[in-house]
């Protein structure tokens, strides 16, 4: 087991990174509207945290598959 | 180090001017809520500079431009994998549960989920931590005041707690948050202008690649080997991505302590949130000086590579940039600073002294008490700090106490506020049994704290779930607000826990 984990190519671990990179941009999507917007001034459309997660995401799979391995 | 007229008047300037700054805010202090909480008026962008400025402290310029010179960009996955996502997680699961339960502590978070056995354990060992961990700070601070200026170090110590005891004791959170919004953009302007000036003088990007590739072909790759021995890739995902950076997003108090401070539940997510921006820019300022010091001199070996980002400053600034830089560095360590001195007195105030010494006094009584301690604080960083010099490791066995607490910490806020079958049996068991693992791991088979952090982890989630499965179940009076999803379809309920939180009414 320890050795078949060592001899693991270093692109599984980009590979990994990126999944789960894609998994928080979608369980932050999961997230109700109301739950987001709560307490909110109003409901503009920037203030939706699900879009600052998803970019947030985005660029950092950006820079993973730029520099990742 | 030389010092010019115009790098003094800039340093000086900037350590005078902080103190005055922040006691201003003194005239909003009146109640303890204002003192600990910012009287819960802090709007997202104060507070998600504030996490940022509290976040970055000196030992992160010299420890990550070290750490860029030895093994690269793999040091920037501490900002990068080992920051953003767990704090997205925290800001839309963790943060709104402990701004609804009210609570001043993350501590008193888990007493509410759990028992009081549960809180206490959490706030010794926070208490003790932040407390060991201030005089580490302050004997950084005095180091830097004694060599760039030239003071005393018993009198750097005490500059030092002048400068961030004046505006700390008198405005509270308000003052350490408004202030760090200022020693941010200080930390900013400074580690802009060293970097853009060393890529400059290396020939951009491009040159500083062509000049460090040939002699170190991994040091431009985030993910290095599993043989690595300080960053193997696995460490860098399972240990520091899942584990330690959550645990330090998630439940750090000093980092959470801000978003407690919102004037709304919204302000306290999207602070969290928004700090994510200006974390991602933060390996400019901390990884690329050490790479950039590299091409310039890869000659430096051994402990002396952790002087890459001095080497910089020393050889590359000219009069003025120097100045700004050094204020920067202090803007760093100031700003760490004054946040540990505020969450210490909290947790020792709120966690100790109301829950088990005086119960029931007045509002300004804790104001008072939450006063005493930052004072007393400030007296105790002054005189531990020597103390960090003859013990120099101290710091590292800092890091070492919290890596063994914090993996089992995640791991019962996480099924605290994720599973409501988790009860306060569960929680204790978990927190017990999860620091048990740590410690032998670490005693017994010595291996590095990022697989500790994760085994312990794992370990203390298993112990809660099956003690939880064997134990009564919380009544669900007690859960409401304090679990994901119990209120996320009563509107009725959310608009009650709203205004609880606001301390609008006492329901």
């Amino acid at each position: 087991m320890s050795n078949w984990f060592r001899n693991l190519p270093l692109f599984w671990a980009l590979l990994i990174a990126v999944a789960g990179f894609l998994g928080m941009l979608i369980w932050a999507w999961f997230r109700p509207k109301a739950y987001i917007y709560q307490d909110a001034p109003d409901q503009r459309w920037w203030r939706d945290l699900r879009i600052w997660a998803s970019l947030l995401m985005l660029i950092q799979i950006a820079l993973y598959v730029v520099f990742g391995t | 180090m030389d010092i010019r007229g115009i790098d003094l008047f800039i340093v000086v300037a900037y350590l005078v001017a902080i103190p005055i700054f922040g006691v201003y805010f003194k005239r909003y202090v009146h109640t303890e809520q204002d003192y600990f909480l910012a009287g819960k008026m802090l709007p997202w962008w104060v507070i998600s500079m504030s996490i940022i400025g509290t976040n970055i402290g000196a030992y992160d310029y010299m420890g990550a431009a070290g750490g860029a010179y030895r093994f690269g960009l793999a040091q920037a996955n501490y900002e990068w994998i080992g920051a953003i996502p767990a704090m997205i997680l925290s800001a839309l699961l963790f943060v709104p549960y402990y701004w609804k339960a009210g609570v001043y502590t993350v501590p008193e978070f888990l007493g509410k989920r759990y028992n009081t056995a549960v809180r206490v354990i959490e706030a010794i060992l926070w208490g003790s931590f932040l407390a060991c961990v201030l005089g580490v700070f302050f004997w950084a601070s005095g180091l830097m005041l004694n060599e760039y200026l030239g003071l005393p170090i018993e009198i750097a110590l005490i500059a030092t707690a002048l400068i961030v005891g004046i505006y700390t004791i008198t405005g509270g959170l308000a003052a350490v948050a408004m202030t760090d919004v200022v020693q941010l953009l200080v930390m900013f302007i400074g580690g802009i202008a060293l970097t853009i000036l060393g890529l400059w003088t290396v020939g951009g990007w491009e040159g500083m690649i062509q000049k460090i590739i040939p002699s170190h072909p991994d040091h431009f790759k985030l993910f290095l080997p599993l043989d690595n021995p300080t960053y193997p890739w696995a460490g860098m995902i399972f240990g520091l991505a899942i584990v330690l950076s959550p645990a330090w997003w998630c439940c750090h108090q000093a980092i959470i302590q801000r978003t407690l401070g919102a004037r709304g539940e919204w302000d306290a997510k999207a602070g969290m949130l928004f700090a994510a921006f200006p974390k991602m820019f933060i390996p400019m300022l901390v990884v690329l000086p050490g790479l950039l010091t590299l091409a310039l001199n890869p000659n430096l070996v051994g402990a002396d590579m952790d002087k890459a980002f001095p080497w910089l400053i020393k050889n590359l600034l000219p009069a003025g940039l120097a100045g700004l830089v050094f204020a920067a560095f202090m803007a760093a360590l100031i700003s760490s600073v004054d946040s540990t001195l505020n969450s210490a007195a909290t947790l020792w105030t709120r966690d100790i002294y109301q829950r088990f010494l005086v119960k029931k006094a007045s509002d300004k009584h804790y104001l008072n008490v939450g006063r005493i301690l930052t004072f007393a604080f400030l007296i105790w960083a002054i005189i531990f700090a020597p103390v960090t010099k003859k013990f120099p490791g101290i710091y590292v066995a800092m890091q070492t106490l919290l890596s063994i607490f914090q993996g089992p910490t995640f791991a019962i806020t996480l099924l605290g506020i994720y599973w409501k079958r988790a009860t306060q049996w569960g929680g204790l068991a978990g927190l017990i049994g999860g620091v048990c693992i740590s410690t032998t791991l670490f005693l017994f088979e010595k291996w590095s704290f990022l697989y500790v952090a994760w085994w312990s982890f794992c370990g203390s989630i298993v112990i809660n779930i099956i003690i939880s499965l064997i134990t009564r179940p919380e009544p669900t009076d007690k859960l409401q607000g304090l679990v994901y999803g119990l209120v996320m379809k009563d509107k009725t309920l959310q608009e009650i826990l709203s205004k609880r939180a606001k301390g609008e009414t006492n329901e």
